[in-house]
């Protein structure tokens, strides 16, 4: 679903590469955590994938397809295939969490009767059932990453891309989310997330790829981090 | 429901930027105020070279009691002087430059005088004796004025050979110089307009950024993040236009056709109904500005 191939991404000329020819490949329906210390190069990789960057060397595949290839006015289809959500939320703070949601789905142009059919759904898949109507200001931290994420799989793309989604949330709530994004990739959608946050990877027992100073260092299955902090405390 | 989005988000950005936007409305009213001034100062000229330029005469005045000119010098037109110079206008030598000769008698002159000065109260202190008898000469072609002046300025009896044509050239050229500040003043409120237009789109932008990095994100295409920011200039562009088109109108009906085509009947006014022609005209330049600022700009400060 996602191929790279000796990819490298330098941002300015003489500053050392964000990522240094990565190669790694990430197959349908998969779950994968990308960690690694912060400068380690993963929000570099999720920006690669949406060609919100062009790559320096190598290339990028999303759906067989090099994304380096797709022409400009093609890239809103790429990116309708796949969902992405960040640390930090990124609702529209004066829209309701069934507007938020049905945003999405607007833009690209879907029907009223198709969003209000399927909002619904989406919200009660995240979680967050009865809350059509609340403002984002009065939800949780969890509650608002999960409105983040109805609005990222709304469209359904076959691809959820989430940028440390726990990284604002204490233990307990980033545990909730993981349920989240674990149901989601079990109904068929891939799921690549990058994180530092040991305690989850090691909870989780998914595939985890290692960067670091934007290269891989470690690709397991059923793997296993050992964050900064733990390595310090050793 | 594209479309129903678009115009929902046209609609909080122009509710956002009212300020700004009002202020495009009113310098696109304005600047295209002064297009549409010199286009209607052309337009007059035209109207009035069409009407006129079959019109002009050259008048050959003849020396009256108090004329000045050396071939005045033995007082007032003779009988036999008058002959011989309305048989050197009528004889074969120059019917290659003139079309028709009328002569015009002083109590003619009078008559004309009054009819044009109909509401002034000089009409009553001038008398037929104070002014100059004259043949009215309508050339074949109006450029031709030379000929005759050359032929008639020095002859015994011929006080001064006037061009009407002249008159209404220099009227022209008033009117030209005219249009051209008018369109001066446009081009220097156009631009004001442009880089307004630009400021306020580039501000729309950047208080709708959250709105568009998620629409970015979730696939919006180009044209659906855009459209709302270009409508947002090109509406009040449009207003403007027709703001302009409206201030026009009322100056051609109510003060040309109105108040002036009172004072001067004799003069073709443009009417009306021609200002509408130039609408199409001034609502489609400012619409084109604006949308092409509002393109630059975007294409500068909002990735899509
Ligand atoms: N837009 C950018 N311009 C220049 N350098 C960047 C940019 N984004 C990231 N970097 C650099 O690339 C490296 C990797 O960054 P990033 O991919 O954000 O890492 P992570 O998400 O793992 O923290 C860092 O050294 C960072 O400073
Ligand atoms: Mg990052």
């Amino acid at each position: 679903m996602i191929r790279f191939d000796a990819v490298t991404k330098v941002y300015s000329n003489n500053s050392r590469p964000a990522l240094d020819a990565v190669s790694l490949e990430v197959d349908r329906a998969e779950f994968v955590f990308l960690v690694g210390a912060s400068g380690s190069g993963k929000s570099t990789f999720i920006r690669l994938v949406l060609k919100e960057d062009r790559v320096s060397r190598g290339a990028v595949y999303v759906a067989g397809q090099n994304v380096a290839n797709i022409p400009s006015w093609r890239v809103p289809k790429l990116r309708r295939g796949i969902g992405v959500v960040f640390q930090d939320f990124r609702l529209l703070p004066n829209k309701t969490v069934f507007a938020n949601v049905a945003f999405a789905m607007q833009v690209i142009g879907k029907s009223r009767a198709v969003i209000r059919e399927t909002v619904p759904d989406v919200l009660q898949t995240v979680g967050l059932e009865g809350k059509n109507n609340r403002m984002p200001h009065e939800l949780s931290g969890g509650e608002q990453q999960r409105v983040a994420i109805a609005r990222a799989i709304v469209n359904k793309p076959g691809i959820l891309l989430a940028d440390e989604p726990t990284g604002n949330l204490d233990p307990t709530t980033s545990m909730g989310i993981m349920k989240v994004l674990d149901r989601i990739n079990s109904n068929g959608t891939t799921v690549v997330m990058a994180t530092h946050d040991d305690d989850i990877v090691n909870t989780m027992r998914k595939r985890v790829v290692e960067l670091r100073n934007g290269s891989v260092v470690r690709d397991d299955a059923q793997g296993i981090y050992i964050g900064e902090t733990e390595v310090l405390a050793q | 429901m594209r479309f129903a989005f678009v115009l929902g988000e046209l609609g909080s950005g122009l509710r956002r930027n009212l300020a700004m936007v009002i202020s495009i409305v009113l310098v696109t009213f304005i600047s295209l105020t002064f297009v549409g001034a010199a286009g209607l100062l052309q337009l007059q000229i035209n109207q009035m070279k069409g009407y006129w330029y079959d019109r002009v005469q050259v008048a050959v005045f003849l020396c009256v009691d108090n004329s000045t000119s050396p071939s005045c010098a033995t007082g007032p037109v003779t009988d036999d002087q008058r002959d011989e110079i309305q048989t050197i206008l009528e004889s074969e030598s120059f019917s290659e430059y003139v079309s028709t000769v009328e002569y015009e008698s002083q109590d003619e002159a009078l008559g004309h005088f009054q009819d044009q000065f109909a509401n002034s109260p000089i009409v009553d202190s001038v008398t037929a004796d104070q002014l100059p008898e004259s043949f009215r000469v309508n050339l074949v072609d109006p450029e031709k004025y030379e000929v005759i002046n050359e032929a008639f300025s020095s002859t015994p009896g011929v006080d001064v050979v006037s061009d009407q044509r002249e008159l209404l050239e220099r009227l022209f050229t008033y009117m030209n110089v005219a249009s051209a500040i008018a369109l001066t003043i446009a081009g220097v409120m156009l631009l004001c307009a442009v880089l307004l237009v630009a400021t306020t789109i580039r501000l729309s932008a950047f208080s709708r950024r959250r709105e568009t990095g998620i629409m970015r994100l979730v696939g919006a295409s180009k044209a659906v993040i855009q459209l709302p920011f270009v409508l947002e200039g090109v509406i009040a562009a449009v207003v403007g236009g027709l703001l302009a088109t409206g201030t026009l109108w009322a100056v051609a009906h109510f003060a040309l056709n109105g108040v002036l085509a009172e004072m001067y009947p004799e003069t073709a006014f443009i009417s009306s109904t021609e200002v509408l022609l130039l609408a199409p005209l001034l609502i489609g330049l400012g619409g084109v500005l604006a949308g092409v600022s509002s393109l630059l700009t975007l294409r500068r400060y909002l990735r899509v």
